[in-house]
Formats: structure tokens, sequence, C-alpha cells
């Protein structure tokens, strides 16, 4: 009834999706490790162009990606301002005599409680943000009349501009590349490359295969965990206990009530699997056939060549 | 000789509290036989002793002319499947199509023939066109029908359904006993543990399990005529024989009406 | 008072604009006095969904659900205190395991109480009582919940229920995994309960012959849909039950096929073992 499915993968069938997935793994490390070689904002420009015609070719679907920056809203804004306020070389872009007084006071709150009216826009809420930004700016310099509370100057140099671009797209660029992997490679795909990829740490005594297993049976249990919580939330709840309001003293004993049955459940829940999985025969670390198989095409050979080439490229601009 | 063999196992966690007493049982090649027994009886740990999850204290179980110990029990394996009581708990693959492989990986079985043993299974059990969907997708009986489809792929000689169908609803359960049935005409010996008398009743020997030992074994028939034997055991027989007993006890029993009570509950 | 379904729909969000419809256009009134209902269907067919509606633990998708005059929508009113909704109304997940956490069955029972502010005292007062309502004695208060056998547990958790002084009791299969003993003492114990306190009791079952024998009315499920309300001996009367994936009770089927075949008369619709093999013999000794 209700499909938890996990990680981002999402079905579909242009040229990533048939790519190996110990090839796209290894191509997206040489990537990123390529990305962290560029040195000037020109650069990274020219990466990202390119990651964004990989994209396009790849037919991903941009909206997804730029969902799975969300998280990085914050990290990307606290990079900017901290740029802007502390980079002070280059030439000066802007010199400005930032006010605020009462009026000025009014007009920011007008524009925040506009701001979050149009916040149900979600599909915008970016623009939105940049928007009140501007706003905010522009009431400092331009509305402040009389009575002046404070002043200060706000200074913006080029160079600061340009290494929070450059600081962006780098991470731009990087954040595309990972989730491009993992939109384009089903999860079980993705613990099969990494435990061929694996493979040569047997001579150090990490079974690879065994870490496998661990990870798919992992991913499998992820939704059912998920669910049985739910219901252990709900059977608590059912006791009055309220996981949303209450006192920190109530808070802690229920949260021990989630947490009790939940491990104890789990237990039982491994001590069964282990048995059903014994049952079938299952010996850890000894070696066993697979119905999946990794096999390298022609578009491994072309990912790998559009990557070295990337990676020459950056070293190339690198040194010379 | 028969197929399995089990003699005087014992088998107990706590010294003070054993669970399997002196057990001995003998189950036939292509037989259906029914373990049955209230909860804490028993029944569970003996078929885990069967299988080799458990190692009996005391006491020897052969199974197909071997002695099963610690070297043997892969190979007892390969002959003997069973399914749990929890579809979910045995559930190993992402995927219906991982799930029935999971087995033949072990065994190391080539992949080529993996996957055509695969498709055949999965039609066989009604799965095929799930093949590619996660276990959050399918039904209770849906799962245990996928486990069922990865037991036979590695061509077993028998299965062992262990409360098997105690968390399906009724049209699931009918729907697994029907097909239990089916596997049973192919030649397979099925042995059911269970406390639903009904279900039961679907096997040709019945062996009641009490206080960890065999209480009492038998044909269906033999066993259905001392009533007395299922009330001492804590079970229940169903409807149509309770009546028909209640109605002997009144000479209220005509023989007609008690053969049609009887047909009526063992139809099967 | 008690649960007043007024055009309830439920949908469980899927992916994109795909939605599972769980719960069609239920309209119902349930009483929280003398009352004890059977709520009936196929698995998936909307059982749990409407019992998670009794207690606001699931919020509508469209119409009104009133509790105890409490109306519950889509929209969270942030005036309503749903926690003593549940107070009101108490739900038994199916499985002990949910919902058992702490070292002994006392302070396990207490919890519920303690959650609503009971002082100490009292609430133990209230878990001794609930305690012996489902049949187990004093000494049962040390005991560590997770040492008692599969029925205990039950018993234990439904007392967890107990305790708070709900209304209206709703128990999720409450006997499956037992067998035919345990089956008939909790049983037993819900009728005693219904009738000393007069709460209304609901169960879910699949089980026909507990909802023949014990039940004075029933709700069935299909699909999301209220297909029949009624008393059970009304449901059992129609010949189009199998529709909704339902089973006869086994009187009911034996009586008939001896009806079938010996063409007798017989009254099939004998709620026991005793009622129908009386029927019977009434009629061949006459």
């Amino acid at each position: 009834m209700k499909n938890v499915i996990i990680g981002q993968y999402i079905p579909g069938s242009s040229f990533f999706y048939h790519i190996d997935p110990r090839t796209k793994i290894i191509a997206v490390v040489v990537l990123m490790v390529a990305t962290f070689l560029l040195e000037t904002i020109w650069q990274v420009l020219i990466g990202f162009g390119i990651a964004l015609i990989l994209i396009i070719a790849g037919r991903v679907p941009i909206r997804k990606i730029v969902k799975g920056l969300k998280p990085l809203y914050v990290l990307l804004l606290f990079t900017l301002v901290f740029q802007i306020a502390f980079n002070r070389v280059g030439t000066i872009v802007l010199d400005a005599t930032m006010q605020i007084s009462p009026f000025s006071i009014l007009f920011m709150i007008a524009a925040t409680i506009i701001w979050r009216l149009l916040a149900s826009f979600k599909k915008f809420s970016l623009l939105l943000f940049f928007a009140y930004l501007v706003g905010l700016f522009f009431i400092m310099k331009n509305l402040a009349f009389s009575p002046l509370w404070t002043t200060w100057q706000l200074t913006i140099y080029d160079q600061g501009l340009i290494m929070s671009g450059f600081v962006i797209i780098r991470l731009l660029i990087i954040i595309t590349l990972s989730t491009v992997l993992t939109l384009t490679t089903k999860p079980t795909e993705l613990t099969q490359g990494l435990e061929s990829l694996l493979r040569p740490l047997k001579a150090i005594g990490l079974n690879s295969e065994d870490f496998a297993l661990i990870i798919s049976i992992s991913l499998r249990y992820i939704p059912t965990i998920l669910d049985e919580a739910n219901k252990i939330m709900n059977a608590q709840a059912s006791r009055g206990a309220d996981f949303a309001e209450g006192r920190l003293k109530d808070k802690v004993v229920q949260v021990i009530s989630l947490l009790v049955p939940m491990f104890i459940i789990a237990f039982k829940r491994s001590e069964e699997l282990a048995d059903a999985m014994e049952s079938r025969n299952f010996v850890p670390g000894k070696p066993r056939t697979r119905i999946h198989d990794l096999k390298f095409n022609y578009r491994d050979l072309i990912t790998t060549v559009i990557t070295v080439l990337c990676l020459a490229g950056s070293i190339l601009v690198k040194v010379l | 000789m028969s197929y399995i063999d089990i003699q005087n196992i014992n088998f107990a966690y706590h010294p003070k509290r054993p669970i399997l007493q002196n057990l001995s049982l003998s189950i036939d090649k292509g037989q259906w036989i029914a373990i049955l027994g209230h909860n804490g009886s028993g029944k569970s740990t003996l078929a885990k002793a069967i299988i080799g999850l458990l190692e009996p204290d005391f006491g020897t179980i052969d199974i197909d002319g071997m002695t099963l110990s610690p070297t043997t029990v892969y190979e007892i394996r390969k002959k003997i499947g069973i399914v749990f009581q929890n579809p979910d708990n045995q559930f190993v693959g992402v995927t219906v199509r991982d799930d029935i492989a999971f087995g033949m990986e072990n065994l190391g079985v080539p992949q080529a023939e993996m996957l055509e043993k695969i498709d055949f299974y999965a039609e066989k059990v009604g799965m095929k066109a799930f093949l590619d969907k996660e276990p959050a997708e399918l039904s209770g009986g849906q799962k245990q029908r996928v486990a069922i489809a990865g037991i036979l792929a590695m061509q077993m000689d028998a299965i062992i359904f262990d409360e098997a169908t105690s968390m399906l609803d009724p049209t699931a359960r009918r729907e697994l006993m029907d097909y239990i049935r089916e596997l049973h005409n192919e030649g397979l010996t099925i042995i059911m543990i269970t406390h639903d008398i009904e279900e039961a009743l679907w096997a040709q020997r019945l062996v009641i399990i009490k206080d960890g030992t065999v209480f009492r074994q038998g044909t269906r028939e033999e066993l259905l005529k001392e009533p007395v034997t299922f009330i001492e055991a804590g079970l229940e027989l169903p409807v149509g024989l309770q009546i028909s007993n209640a109605l002997k006890q009144m000479n209220a029993l005509s023989l007609e009406l008690e053969e049609h009570l009887w047909e009526s509950s063992l139809k099967k | 008072m008690g649960i007043q379904f007024k055009e309830v729909s439920f949908q469980y969000p899927g992916w994109g604009k795909q939605f599972f419809e769980a719960l069609k256009d239920i309209s119902l009134t349930i009483n929280d006095k003398d009352e004890f209902i059977a709520l009936v269907g196929e698995t998936g067919s909307g059982k749990s969904t409407l019992a998670q509606h009794m207690n606001a633990l699931i919020f509508p998708t469209s119409g009104t659900v009133e509790i105890n005059g409490v109306p519950i929508t889509a929209k969270r009113n942030k005036k309503i205190k749903y926690n003593s909704i549940r107070q009101q109304i108490g739900l038994v997940f199916q499985f002990p395991e949910y919902q058992l956490f702490e070292e002994t069955v006392e302070k396990d029972i207490m919890f519920g109480p303690k959650n609503f502010r009971v002082p100490e005292e009292e609430a133990r007062e209230m878990a001794k009582k609930a305690l012996n309502m489902v049949g187990l004695s004093d000494k049962y208060l040390t005991r560590n919940p997770f040492n008692l056998s599969g029925g205990e547990k039950k018993r234990v958790s439904i007392a967890g229920i107990l305790a708070m002084n709900p209304k209206i009791l709703i128990l999720d299969e409450p006997t499956s995994g037992l067998d035919p003993a345990g089956k008939k003492l909790l049983m037993n114990l819900f009728k005693s309960i219904q009738k000393e306190t007069g709460k209304t009791i609901i169960i879910i079952t699949h089980d026909m012959d507990l909802v023949y024998e014990y039940t004075n009315r029933v709700l069935v499920l299909n699909e999301g849909m209220l297909e029949f309300d009624g008393t059970p001996d009304y449901l059992f009367h129609r010949h189009d039950i199998d529709k909704w994936h339902l089973d006869y009770p086994a009187t009911i089927s034996v009586l008939r096929s001896i009806n079938d075949k010996f063409h007798y008369n017989l009254d099939i619709y004998q709620k026991t073992i005793d009622a129908a093999v009386s029927t019977i013999a009434k009629a061949v000794q006459s």
C-alpha cells in the first residue's frame, strides 16, 4: 500500500542508467577531484557548463537536483555573506551607507510579512528569498527617514563576489555529480558496485561481500522499521504519550517508551532473520554466486574517456 | 528406514525448564504430517532442531540416512526447507527476484541457471508479475509464496511450515493451504507445525505434542475417535466434530448424521 | 455523545498524484454505552484506518469525525486537545510488543494514567484495578512484562489501556495468534468488562464464530466502504456475504449442511455449539 522506496533513485532509461555502477562511482569521485583542481571562477564556470550539458544529455530532471540542494541553502547563504563581509581584496564595487530608523523598521516588518505571505508559492521560494534580501537592502539604503538610529557602511569588493561565486559553483558541481549518481543508480546496484570496488580490501581482512550484504539487508529493512516505528508511536500516543507537547520530564519517559519496543522488536527480528538466512544455506564468508552481474559495455568506455579528459583538462589548467 | 528419524531428543535453554523431552518421531518420504500443540508446547523448537538451527542436548536426528551434525547440517539444509511464521522476517532480498535467488546464490548455482529457475518457480507460485516488486508492496500471503518459491528453486525434498499461516487472513490462509496440497501431490514431504486443528486435519497423519514430547500420534481418523486426547492437549476439535461428539453422548446421533458430520469436517 | 462519522474519506499519500483511498464516504454513529461491535473485512479493507480515526490518531482527508462532541476534520485545530480524546477512546494495538516497555507490569500499566497527570498513588490503584479486570492477580504487578507468555502480554497491554478508564475500548485483532483456550478466555473477559462497566467495546477480527457468539453489532468494510451496519443475525441471514470475503460462522455452516443433506428444517441460526446440539437433538428425537 505505502510504497516507501529508499534512496533517491527514479526509474529511467537514459545513458546514465546503463553505465556500470563501478564506472559511475569512480567517474564521480574523479570528477570531484578534478573540480577541486580548478582555480578560477572561469574554470569552475566551464566545469559547471560541462556538468549541465551532461545532465541535459542524460535527461536527469533538473528539478530533482534543485530539490537535493535544499538542505544546503543555509551553507550557500553563509558562504555568500561571509565572503562579502570579510573579503577585502580587489576593487570596490559597492560602497553604500546603510541606515536604520523607526520608519525603515516598519518597512522591514512589512517586507517580512509580504515575504512570508508569498511563501506558499514553494516553487519560487529561493527567488522570493533573494528578492526579500534585495528589498531589505533597498529599504536600508533609501527609505530611512529621520530620526536615524544607526548607520553603517556596506562595502563590497569584487573579489568577495568572485570568491563566493567560485565557492558556490564548485559546491554546485559536486552536489550535482553526486545527485546524478544517486538518482540514476538503484541502491542495490550502488552496494554491488561498492562491493566490487572494495574487493581488493580482502587482503587486509575486510570481506566486501558480507559488507555489501549488510548494506543491502539494511536497505531492505528501513521501510519495515519506519513503518513499525510509526505503529509504536501510535500505540504509545493511544496511551497519552504526547510527543509534540508535554513537559521535558515526561518527554524522557516517552522517548524511552518508543525506543525500548523498537529495540526489542529489532532484536527479535534479527534473530528470526538469522534463522531464515541460515536455513537457506547462508554461511558467512563462503563464496556465493550472484543473479545481478556487473558488465562493462561501450557506455563505460565513453564515460571513462570523458572523465579522463575532464581530469586531464583540470590538471592542465593547474599546471599551465 | 524413514526419511526423518528423530530419536530421544532433549533440549533446554535452562536445565530446570526443558523444552523437548525424550521426543522420538519418524516421518516417511512424501508424507503430509501435522505437528499439533498449544502455544509453548515445544513444537517450533522441534522444527528448528530438524533443520539444525539448534542442537539437541541428547538424542539423534537422522535425515535421508545422514545423522545431523555440524558437518552434515549444510547437506541437510539442501534437502529440507522451512517457511517461518512472520512473512516479513524471512524476506532477505530487496526484490522478489533477489529473494528467490538468495538460497541459490548461497549454493553457488550459476547465474544463467538461477535466472531460468527464478522465472519458472515464480510462475509456479503465481508471483511472476511481481518479480521486481519490493517486500513493502506485497501482502503477507504473497511473501509466504515467495519464500516457497525460494525453497522449490533449491529442489528440496521436504518443507516445514512453522505456523506459516498464522499471520495471514482467512482468504490468504486458504490459498496457501490449497497451494501446500498441490506441493504434496507433486511428491514433497510436508511437515506442518500448527495449533489450528482445522489446518492440521489437511494432513494424513497427526502428531500431538505436549510438554515437549509426543503425546499421541496416528492417522487423523484414529485420533479423532478419542476426542478427549485433544482436550487434554489443550486443543479444540472442529465445530462439526464437537457437535457430533455431543450428540453421541446424548444418544441422539444417527449413523448417517455422524457420517455426514465427519465427512464435512474432513472433506479435504 | 460517542463517535459520529460524517461522510469521512481518507487517502494515504502515494507517489506523485497517486494515492490510496483507504476510506470512502463513511457515515456511522457509535454510542459510548452498551455496545459490543465487531469491525470486519479482509486485509486492506480499511479496518485499522477506521479504528485510528476513532481516537484521532489519523485525521480524515474530508468529512468530520465527532468524538464526544469534539469535531475532528482535516485541519488540525490548536484549541483541541487531541490527547484527551485518546484517554476517552482507548485503542489497543494488535501486538503487545508495540507498547510494553517498563521493567514491571505495574509501571507499564501506570504509563497511561501518568501521561494524563493522574497522581502516582491514584495511578497505582488504577493499574491494580485494570490488571484485575483482565483476570490477572496482584502478584503480576511486580513481574517483568517481557517474561510473560503471549496471552499474558496481551492482557497486560489491554490493562494498560483500561487503566485510563476510556468510555470506548477498541481492540485490533485481540485474539490473533492465541490458541482456542486463550481466545475463549479473552472474549469472555471482554464480555464481562462490557457487562460490568457498560463500556462500548469494538473488536477488529476475522473470526466470524466470535462475531456471532459475542457481539451485538457488525460493521463490514470492503475496499474502504461501509457495506453493512447491523446485527450479526441480520448479517448472516444474507446469502451474499462472500462478496465481502466473509465466511459464515461454523455453527451456521454445519447446520445448513445438515438441512441440505437430510432435508431437515432446522433453525440454523444458533450462536453456540450447545445451542446447535440441542436444536439437532430436538429434531432427531421428535
